[in-house]
């Protein structure tokens, strides 16, 4: 399946809200599409479905049997779940449904009418519908929204059982639900246009990270002012900037190996003292061991540490409680800017995580 | 493309709108019928009829293909294999469900309208104009079905101009501009039906197939 240039509006003269899209999707592929709400996730979950047709550009060979789970099932329908489930078996030339019912745990949902489901029980009737055709092309948006443990265990395994008989799976996903699989590809849609990341296998145990010394660009340690969430063995993470108290993290003794704390910027005091005031260089997994580090001696605030293959990103981090003094800001709080130093990959979801979390995030061009 | 079409008649006759179109086709033949018309005026009867029950037909088209909430529409897309397909179970359903109370008000008119049984040729003609009026009524309730208008008040208000601007312009000499429902019932009363019916009913038809077009365009381009 190829997307060849895809762009797409909603009105003729409206803003594009995806734009120049384009890759391939493989047969075994498992897809976690991420971006900031409004973003244009549900937008190209749609084109990807055939619900939509691009503005501009094409999407070609797409598989003949396609599932869809709506991030909101609709449940304003006068059947029960059975009712509903048997016309759209019918709908899908007499697929079996009832397995997967049972997959989920549906059984005692299936009298019910769907009006007096809730949001994960519905969701659930939503996923087995998207399933019972053993489709092609699977697109799940925000499949782990509101669905009980249990559920939420299974589904990984559903998408990987899709993708092992050569379907393909595209997963929007803000919880990181399918990260625990092999060879997950990430795309993440900022401002319109879709980037892409890959990532390697997860770990066997999401237990207490570790960090360990590898062969990086900088030395493998934690400097007391800044600090970095690490992943171990190349889980693909995205740093976490939170608004602090200026409290340095302490490093572990052991040098080499650390608990990771969480990244910390110190946006109050950063005005006065921008060596010390949230520079922080992010984690820098290596391909072998994923290990983390963060410079020892970040330049001051706003400048930039990157490595050969990274892109530089200025995040001019505000909390959102925080006003720059420059633009007025009545609790007198400063602004601070820092420079954040991460692979090229994790770029995209970096940026749209910031800016959930209510930061204002500026990609700079490197500059050497 | 059937199976869907039979999921969303079950979804109206489930969800009860059904009555609310059958009420009021009752009441509506109930009125046209209280007194059975004198001999020989059967072919105006069975005209009168389709007439006069294609905004009732339009609204249960209407009522038929908004029962689906939109989210559900887009899954039985993808479930059947594309919109095209959705759009076509849609209109299936909606003139099956037309076709149903086009055939009540026909075997009202026969039961309880006329004096004497239709000649062959003139039944032949009133089982067509009810097949028009079916097709007329699931034409003009997709236009203005909410997939198209989603605001329901002027989905409402354009059901019932529509009709009364097909009244207008069918009595007008613009008659081919439209469904020419008042010319049916003029030929009908001037025992002219079975002479003009092969160019009343190509205009007719070629009306609907335009409106249904035009939904169809409507709907697949956004």
């Amino acid at each position: 399946m190829r997307l060849s240039k895809i762009s797409f509006r909603y009105r003729r003269r409206g803003p594009f809200v995806i734009e120049d899209a384009d890759t391939e999707l493989s047969p075994g592929d498992v897809i976690e599409l991420t971006g900031v709400n409004g973003a244009g996730k549900s937008t190209l979950l749609r084109l990807l479905a055939g619900l939509a047709r691009p503005t501009q550009g094409t999407i070609t060979g797409r598989p003949e049997v396609v599932g869809f789970a709506p991030d909101r099932f609709p449940t304003g329908q006068p059947f029960t779940v059975t009712a509903y489930l048997r016309h759209m078996s019918r709908i899908r030339g007499g697929a079996r449904w009832e397995p997967w019912a049972e997959r989920l745990t549906m059984g005692h949902l299936l009298a019910l009418p769907l009006g007096e489901l809730s949001k994960g029980s519905a969701h659930k009737v939503g996923l087995v519908q998207a399933l019972m055709a053993e489709p092609g092309l699977l697109i799940l948006d925000e499949p782990f929204a509101g669905l009980d443990a249990d559920t939420r265990d299974v589904l990984p395994s559903i998408a990987a059982e899709v993708a092992g008989r050569g379907g393909i799976v595209v997963a929007s996903d803000h919880q990181g639900g399918l990260r625990g699989l092999t060879a997950l590809r990430r795309w993440s849609l900022i401002d319109g246009h879709l980037k892409e990341g890959t990532t390697a296998p997860a770990p066997a145990s999401p237990a207490v990270p570790t960090q360990t010394a590898g062969p990086a660009q900088t030395p493998a340690t934690m400097t007391p002012h800044t600090s970095a969430t690490v992943p171990t063995t190349g889980t693909p993470h995205t740093p976490t900037l939170t608004p602090a108290t200026g409290r340095p993290h302490t490093p572990d003794p052991a040098g080499a190996t650390c608990t990771p704390p969480t990244p910390t910027l110190t946006p109050a005091t950063g005005a006065a003292h921008p060596a010390a005031a949230g520079s922080v260089q992010a984690p820098v997994p290596t391909p072998a061991t994923g290990t983390t580090q963060t410079s020892a001696h970040p330049p001051a605030a706003g400048s930039m540490q990157t490595p050969a293959h990274a892109r530089a990103v200025n995040a001019a981090q505000t909390p959102a409680s925080a006003t720059s003094s420059a633009e007025g800001g009545a609790a007198g709080r400063s602004l601070t800017t820092v420079a954040v130093t991460l692979p090229a990959d994790d770029l995209p979801e970096f940026l749209a995580r910031m800016r959930d979390e209510g930061y204002r995030t500026h990609e700079i061009e490197e500059t050497g | 493309m059937i199976a869907l079409a039979t999921f969303r008649l079950a979804a109206y006759v489930r969800s009860h709108r059904v009555y609310q179109a059958a009420l009021l086709a009752l009441a509506m033949l109930a009125i046209l019928h209280g007194s059975r018309a004198p001999r020989g005026e059967e072919a105006g009867v069975l005209t009168d009829t389709a007439v006069l029950i294609i905004p009732i037909l339009a609204w249960a088209a209407r009522s038929l293909l908004d029962t689906e909430p939109d989210q559900q529409r887009e899954l039985s897309a993808v479930t059947t294999g594309g919109r095209g397909r959705e759009l076509a179970a849609g209109l299936m359903a909606a003139f099956t469900t037309c076709a149903g109370f086009a055939g009540m008000g026909l075997a009202a008119s026969l039961l309880l309208g006329v004096s004497a049984t239709p000649e062959p040729a003139v039944l032949v003609a009133g089982i067509a104009l009810h097949a028009l009026a079916a097709l007329t009524g699931t034409a003009l309730g997709a236009l203005t079905s909410r997939a198209i208008l989603p605001s329901p008040a002027l989905s409402i208000m354009s059901l019932v101009l529509g009709f009364l601007l097909m009244l207008l312009l069918s009595a007008s000499p613009l008659y081919w501009l439209t469904v020419p429902v008042v010319v049916w019932m003029r030929a009908a009363n001037d025992g002219e039906l079975i002479g003009r019916f092969p160019e009343l009913a190509a205009v007719s038809l070629a009306w609907c197939l335009l409106a249904l077009t035009l939904y169809a365009w409507r709907r697949l381009r956004r």
